[in-house]
């Protein structure tokens, strides 16, 4: 579904990306991890352009992002993108952040878009905060609200960057769980995450990135285990210490 | 001192309307409301220009800027006056070429403000906007300007105190508004100024009062509605 090609990539003179030459199989869900600042978040950001990629090539469904007959805004609208500050739009109430895709691309008129926007609120389980405002709702919340945003044009593809670090501990469970459901209804997933918990449930694959380089790339079971890349294995008994 | 208000507060109002042109406070505030509501569009489209890529039209507006923001708006109001009619071949209506030179001045200072409003959102809302596909006009008008301008609504209105105040240049070029009024008053009394231009003065403060206190309270009400916001500060 995803194809990464050694892909690399710098910011001024800072190369953050090493020829990185990895797969996300179709329906599968993939979680990323890795010291801060080992270019996780810039390796997703890849993904829909968000960040552009100086060697390389990245392709979905076969065909490369960067091709001239590629519209960059059709490519973003087909891959659902989740930020860790949730990002939602405060000027907007919650139904209509999730709305607005609807409206703006897929040039619906309210009254088409907002059934269909309540309906996937309804899914995240905040049909009732519908008319709130997003300041006056929870990180946890929030975070349900822009993954349905993310998911109302129906993407095959989920990207997201760290999505339960901006909160508090009791709202993270809420978050993951919905995650898990997406995951199992086969939705093609990538996500930066430091949940091991949720990485060794949900994920097809756990990659690790340690100064840009893609060094260890595996099933869960082989991730915990104890032939895993000593990289991985300093990294995972650092994480359990923090807890 | 009240005489002086007893004889003239209808000319100080409204000037000789109806048997004449309108004219005094009522003229004073429909140059600044007009100045202020065809100033906005232009300053919208110059804190875009300001804010976005780099290129001609960004050039053309910093220099547009730049160049205003060095001049004095009285200059501005001669050129209007005295050479623009020359270079077109015949008079325009005074009280026009006051709102032209208001909305040219204010269009750099409160392009400006709303510049400072666009770049105070978190990056986040832009890349958010990008993310779910939308493109450069509609991230702008709906997620991005909406905000930016809701967030300096108090710069805006502390512009329109400084529209009413520089109204009273129209009075350089015979334009009937508060300030010209009372020169004519003035003239007519001879020897009440410290009382005629107390009242004048008095009338300024009482209207840029009341705005400034609107200022202040829009500026805690929008800070208290935003919270996580940028709340920019006014550069006037
Ligand atoms: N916009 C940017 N400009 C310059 N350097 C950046 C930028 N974004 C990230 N970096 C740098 O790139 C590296 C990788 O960052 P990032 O992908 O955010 O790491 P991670 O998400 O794994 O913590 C870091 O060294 C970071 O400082
Ligand atoms: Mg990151």
């Amino acid at each position: 579904m995803i194809e990464f090609q050694n892909v690399s990539k710098w910011f001024g003179a800072l190369q953050v990306l090493r020829d990185v030459n990895a797969t996300v199989a179709k329906g599968t869900t993939t979680v990323l991890c890795g010291p801060s600042g080992s270019g996780k978040s810039t390796l997703i950001r890849t993904v829909n352009r968000l960040e552009p990629i100086q060697k390389g090539k990245i392709t979905l469904a076969g065909h490369d992002i960067y091709a001239k007959d590629i519209d960059v805004n059709v490519l973003r609208s087909g891959i659902g993108f989740v930020f860790q500050q949730f990002n939602l739009f405060p000027h907007l109430s919650v139904v209509e952040n999730v709305m607005l895709p609807l409206l703006r691309i897929r040039k619906q008129s309210r009254a088409q878009a907002r059934p269909v926007a309540m309906q996937m609120l309804e899914r995240v389980g905040l049909a009732d905060k519908a008319h709130s405002l997003p300041a006056d709702i929870s990180g946890g919340q929030s975070q349900r609200v822009a993954i349905a945003r993310s998911l109302i044009l129906k993407p095959e593809v989920l990207v997201l960057d760290e999505p339960t670090s901006a909160l508090d501990p009791e709202m993270v469970g809420e978050v993951l769980k919905l995650l898990r459901e997406l995951s199992a209804d086969g939705i093609t997933m990538m996500c930066v995450t430091h949940e091991m918990g949720f990485a060794r449930e949900v994920a097809d694959r756990i990659w690790f990135l340690r100064n840009g380089t893609l060094t260890f790339d595996a099933e869960p079971a082989e991730f915990f285990s104890d032939e895993a890349h000593q990289d991985v294995r300093n990294f995972l008994s650092a994480v359990r210490k923090n807890r | 001192m009240l005489e002086i208000i007893q004889n003239y507060w209808l000319l100080l109002l409204i000037g000789e309307y109806p048997h004449g042109k309108l004219g005094g406070l009522a003229m004073t505030l429909i140059i600044s409301f007009v100045s202020l509501i065809v100033t906005f569009p232009c300053a919208v489209l110059i804190a875009l220009a300001r804010t976005g890529k780099p290129g001609i039209i960004q050039s053309i507006a910093n220099g547009f800027v730049h160049s205003v923001r060095a001049i004095p708006l009285l200059m501005l109001i001669f050129w209007a006056y005295f050479a623009v009619p020359m270079i077109i071949g015949f008079p325009i209506d005074a009280a026009f070429t006051l709102i032209v030179a208001i909305v040219i001045y204010q269009t750099a200072y409160l392009g400006e403000i709303i510049a400072a409003g666009i770049t105070g959102l978190p990056k986040g809302q832009r890349e958010a906007a990008a993310a779910l596909g939308l493109g450069y006009v509609p991230t702008m008008f709906r997620i991005i300007l909406p905000q930016a301008i809701f967030n300096v609504i108090p710069g805006i209105v502390n512009q329109l105190t400084t529209i009413i105040k520089e109204s009273s240049l129209g009075s350089i070029i015979a334009v009937s508004e508060l300030s010209y009024v009372m020169l004519q008053v003035n003239s007519n009394e001879v020897t009440k100024p410290l009382q005629i231009f107390g009242i004048l003065a008095a009338v300024y403060f009482v209207l840029c009062f009341a705005l400034s206190q609107a200022t202040n309270w829009l500026e805690r009400r929008i800070s208290s509605r935003r919270t996580g916001q940028v709340v920019v500060e006014a550069v006037a």
